[in-house]
């Protein structure tokens, strides 16, 4: 359910968003003129077919990737951001203090031990008690013993689940997931999405994933699927 | 054909790790070429150059310093009827009107002629017309040149030519020019000059003396009598001997030399097969599902296995003929650098064209070929462990790198006890030189364990956690890679230990013999005649100098030396110096000598000799053997009195004057030293002389200091090869980082994408990139260090005494070896610059898309 407190207060604001791919002379059009607004503490899911624009569309969100056109508004505790008019260097500031993401391929790096993993960005943000904050959030996925471990080590479901506390560990007001149970069999699927419904929920921040799978969706505030670079609500 | 086509989209698919492979290559080509050009080209100039004036002679007499009676002759031609002789006086001179080059004189009796040298075209003289030919008999100071040289210079007939030799200058007057159908004949009259006999006699003051007699005796048993017959006639000073054997000690003068320039130019080769073998690696792991495929659908091993080194050697083809184009276009500096070395150090030469033989291209192309399969060998042989089910991953490899550590650190150690045991006997030089290569192949070897201990230390806990980061990263980044990452750092390594032992080896030697001249050069000026080059032998100075300097106001005393060629049992032509008085005195370091300084001088007066130390130690000679030396009185046993330090690359020896005049007919001087009055001032002195000779006597007068300074431009110009080729190796190294850090990125583009897309910055990104390729650098300048102080002493004291028996006392600098960590830290920083800018431009979206 949507949280009350965010129902007036949009956080993220897209208007007029196009996304188009080229290849030499021919171009394909993936994100078509999307404009949609989402709010604080929901969670969206992103349903459509492979290829259809989802990862797209949360790599713009994310600021990772820059749009063809339109804007991208991103509401932050001080000001509102135009995030498309941002310096390549803002982008990824922007990105390292108010966006976590997780990928479907985990994308841990294989040199760091699961603690140096999770602390990376408070590191890189040059905080002082990245170690401690990663290691209690490790306690708070159930992988507080394999804290010196390297991912290689790790099952799926466990890697996805350090990737989930490398995604949380600097507080961020978005995370943004990119089918981020595709890799997982069922079971552990369904363990790495409640953790990640947890402890979004409970810290009020706003969830937008992309999945095919339509029991995730379920679960959603509010559902939109994707198609001929269209945003359609579905449900909510 | 199919495997063919497979390789050839393998090779365009990666451009940018092409390009490396195919420079690397090519530079080492280029080296190989270069070099073997130059060489070549020298030996080729000399042989083609003595091949014209040699013409069909079989045999020459020889004389001593003074040269052949020219009774001697005439005893042949009259007394025997030996008509297939010819007399000769032949030298260099330098031509005023050719730029200065220098020119082989060749006089000539042109009725005797005929049989030795038609085809230089003197068979055309008959031929030339009546008045040319009358000229050239009948006038004094008349000369022929080859027709490119009037061409070159636009010399017409009737014009004169000035030339030099020594302080003389002489005219002549150019009556005809020969011209030849034949381009060897064309070219070796490019440096030729041919006068009458006795014209030459007057040029190079030989009245009444031959340089030598020619002579063609059959190939068949009356050689022997022949033989006989005219040694019966020859007086005590005068010797037969073969033309082939006589040109080919010539050639054999320089073979240490050259040898040396190959074994340098094969440095870069051998550096390059470490980007090979990286290249081939990287490719092998980038196509690793394809190969999967290809196996799935029914490729065999083999097949693979070909596929692979088909697309190593289509590189390594690329890349082999365009080292051949650049080595053709480096030859052009390289022969020029040889020839200056070889004119210094050993005999006058006139280079003046690159002899391009298919031979050499030949060999460059089949080398860089080989230097690629080889590299590729062991990556090609991975990617036969591909198999059809499951993709060979990079991991896997690395696994296997780890697994097969001890072995390799085994091959290491190996590598290292053969390469000793090739060193230390006094093998072949070639052999010696392949010990240095197992030496360097060694240390490569154990480069992978030394950087896994170097990353296990970081790896502590205790250090772990005070190091930033970005700082961990980087080293478990490296650690990660080891295969590829040890390839480049060993690379690396190889060429800046070869740059710390190549200039230690220089230092040492430039220090030894600044300290050699400074304690050998005693007196405070020094006078000889104008030479050609360095080199050259035999020039005279004038009697009446001498008279000058031993009455001229401020000189206490004249010391003088007569340095000529003569022929020694069992070594050919060696130098020999004739001197009044020892000029270092007590300063003289002797290796051995029969006793203290003056008991040795008195020993040397009595008739001893003073044998320089490459004499000894190439001839195996120490003090009480003799010598046997062929005077103008015959052969004469010569006792060795000491062996005295002497960086020269000749063997030689040195007389007491008196004993020279003695044993040889010979009244000329070759230089003077001179030692001032207390309180006199040396510079103001030699301004004095140098005004009172001025227009009267050509003179090279030079001071104490002066004299040294030439003699260290000379080992510096020597070097300078050296020098470029080390550091084209170093470039070859650092196009192997560049080629590894790029390999490796594009291997780490989807955890670059993950790393941007939590938020590392460019600047962050570019930091990590530095940090990786600065701790490379920095342990390939680590391992350098030792392995070029190693590098070092072999060169000092197994290859330098086995080359040209020198004794080097090694001297250490600490700035050799900071100066080698900085290049090694420096060239691999400057090679991730552009990996580092192309991982900043990197759209994260997109690396992470990446398969």
């Amino acid at each position: 359910m949507r949280s009350s407190d965010a129902v007036h207060k949009p956080l993220i604001r897209i208007s007029g968003l196009r996304k188009i791919y080229w290849e030499g002379d021919q171009n394909h059009t993936v994100l078509d003129g999307i404009t949609e607004e989402f709010y604080g503490g929901e969670f969206v899911c992103l349903h459509g077919k492979s290829g259809s624009g989802k990862s797209s569309l949360l790599n713009l969100i994310a600021g990772i990737d820059a749009p063809s056109d339109g804007d991208i508004l991103i509401q932050t505790p001080d000001d509102e951001i135009a995030l498309n008019r941002l310096t390549e260097r803002e982008r990824t500031l922007f990105r390292r203090d108010h966006i976590g993401f997780v990928f479907q391929f985990f994308n841990l790096i294989p040199t760091l031990t699961v603690v140096e993993n999770v602390s990376l960005p408070l590191n890189l943000m040059g905080k002082r008690d990245a170690h401690k904050s990663a290691a209690s959030l490790l306690d708070a996925v159930g992988l507080g013993e394999r804290t010196n471990t390297y991912p290689d080590k790790l099952s799926g479901g466990e890697q996805q689940r350090v990737a989930i506390a490398r995604a949380l560990v600097h507080n961020p007001r978005f995370l943004l997931a990119d089918e981020p149970t595709g890799n997982l069999d069922a079971e552990t699927g369904e363990s790495v999405l409640s953790l990640l419904l947890r402890l979004t929920r409970a810290a009020g921040k706003t969830l937008v994933m992309a999945t095919h799978a339509t029991e995730i969706a379920e679960r959603a505030d509010r559902v939109f699927h994707i198609d001929g670079g269209k945003l359609n609500l579905q449900k909510g | 054909m199919v495997l063919l086509r497979l390789a050839w989209g393998g090779v365009w698919r990666r451009p940018l790790q092409s390009l490396f492979f195919i420079v690397g290559v090519s530079i080492g080509v280029a080296m190989i070429i270069a070099i073997d050009l130059a060489n070549s080209s020298a030996n080729r100039a000399f042989t083609l150059s003595t091949d014209a004036v040699v013409g069909k002679a079989t045999h020459q007499i020889v004389g001593g310093p003074s040269g052949v009676e020219e009774g001697v002759y005439l005893r042949i031609r009259r007394e025997l009827g030996y008509r297939n002789s010819a007399p000769i006086i032949e030298g260099y001179v330098k031509v005023k009107s050719l730029d200065g080059q220098p020119m082989r004189l060749l006089g000539v009796e042109s009725f005797a002629e005929r049989p030795f040298r038609e085809e230089l075209g003197t068979a055309k003289m008959t031929g030339l017309n009546q008045t040319s030919f009358s000229a050239f008999m009948a006038e004094p100071n008349t000369a022929l040149i080859g027709a490119n040289v009037s061409d070159e210079y636009r010399l017409a007939i009737g014009e004169s030519l000035e030339i030099q030799v020594g302080s003389y200058h002489h005219k002549l007057r150019i009556v005809d020019v020969i011209a030849s159908e034949d381009r060897r004949i064309r070219r070796s009259l490019k440096d030729l000059l041919v006068t009458d006999i006795a014209t030459a006699q007057e040029v190079f003051d030989r009245i009444g003396k031959l340089e030598r007699i020619d002579l063609i005796l059959p190939d068949d048993p009356s050689n022997t009598v022949a033989l006989k017959r005219i040694e019966s006639v020859l007086p005590p000073g005068a010797r037969i001997e073969s033309s082939d054997a006589r040109r080919g000690a010539v050639i054999e003068m320089t073979k240490a030399f050259r040898l040396n320039l190959t074994a340098l130019s094969l440095l870069a080769l051998v550096v390059g097969m470490f980007l090979i073998y990286n290249t081939v690696s990287f490719s092998v792991i980038q196509r690793r599902a394809v190969i999967g495929r290809l196996r799935a659908i029914g490729m065999t091993r083999r097949e693979v296995f070909a596929m692979i080194l088909a697309e190593a050697a289509v590189l390594g083809v690329a890349g082999a003929l365009l080292g051949v184009g650049l080595g053709i276009v480096l030859s052009r500096g390289a022969i020029g650098m040889v020839t200056t070395s070889i004119n210094d150090l050993f005999f006058v030469s006139n280079v003046s064209e690159i002899d391009i033989t298919s031979l050499t291209l030949l060999k460059g192309v089949l080398l860089g070929i080989v230097a690629a399969a080889i590299g590729a060998l062991i990556p090609a042989y991975e990617a036969t462990r591909v198999s059809p089910v499951s993709t060979l991953q990079r991991s896997a490899i690395e696994s296997r790198t780890r697994r097969s550590l001890r072995w390799i650190s085994i091959g290491g150690v190996a590598a290292l006890s053969l390469g000793a045991s090739m060193l230390l006997p006094e093998w072949h030089l070639g052999l010696t030189f392949l010990g240095v290569l197992a030496v360097l192949v060694g240390v490569a070897l154990l480069t992978p364990a030394f950087m896994r201990g170097c990353a296990a230390l970081a790896g502590t806990r205790w250090l772990r956690r005070r190091l930033p980061i970005l700082g961990n990263m980087a080293i478990r980044d490296i650690d990660r890679a080891l295969s590829r990452t040890s390839t480049a750092v060993a690379a690396l390594m190889i060429a800046v230990s070869v740059i710390v032992g190549v200039s230690v080896m220089i230092g040492s030697f430039r220090m030894t013999v600044e300290r050699w001249l400074t304690d050998l050069l005693g007196a405070d000026i020094f006078i000889s005649p104008p030479a050609i080059a360095n080199s050259q032998m035999g020039s005279r100075l004038d009697p009446d100098a001498l008279k000058l300097f031993e009455t001229f106001p401020g000189i206490a005393q004249v010391a003088t030396a007569r340095s000529v060629e003569v022929d020694a049992d069992g070594m050919g032509r060696i130098t020999l110096s004739a001197i009044t008085r020892d000029i270092a005195g007590e300063k003289r370091h002797y290796k051995s000598a029969v006793g203290n300084h003056a008991e040795t001088w008195n020993a040397f007066q009595a008739g001893g000799l003073i044998v320089n130390e490459p004499l000894a130690t190439r001839y195996q000679r120490s003090i009480g053997d003799t010598i046997i030396l062929l005077t103008d009185k015959g052969e004469n046993p010569f006792e060795i009195v000491g062996v005295a330090y002497d960086y020269d690359v000749r063997p030689g020896v040195m007389m007491s004057d008196a004993v020279y005049r003695s044993y040889w007919d010979d009244p000329h001087l070759s230089s003077a030293a001179l030692f001032v009055k207390l309180g006199v001032d040396v510079d103001e002195k030699i301004v004095e002389l140098k005004s009172v000779l001025a227009g009267k006597l050509d003179l090279i007068i030079r001071s104490n200091r002066a004299l040294r300074a030439n003699a260290l431009g000379v080992f510096d110009r020597t070097f300078s090869i050296f020098v470029a080729l080390q550091m084209l190796s170093a470039v070859v190294a650092f196009i192997g980082v560049l080629s590894a850090l790029m390999s490796l990125q594009l291997e780490r583009t989807r955890e670059i994408g993950a790393l941007r897309s939590i938020g590392i910055t460019r600047g962050q990104l570019a930091k990590l990139t530095l940090l990786e390729t600065g701790l490379m650098g920095a342990i390939a300048g680590v391992i350098a260090m030792p392995t070029g102080l190693v590098l070092a002493t072999i060169l000092i004291y197994i290859i330098n005494l086995r080359s040209f028996g020198w004794t080097l006392q090694m001297q250490l600098q600490p700035s050799q070896f900071s100066l080698a960590f900085v290049v090694a830290l420096i060239s691999a920083l400057l090679a991730s610059i552009y990996p580092a800018w192309r991982m900043g431009q990197m759209q994260p979206a997109e690396a992470l898309r990446t398969e």
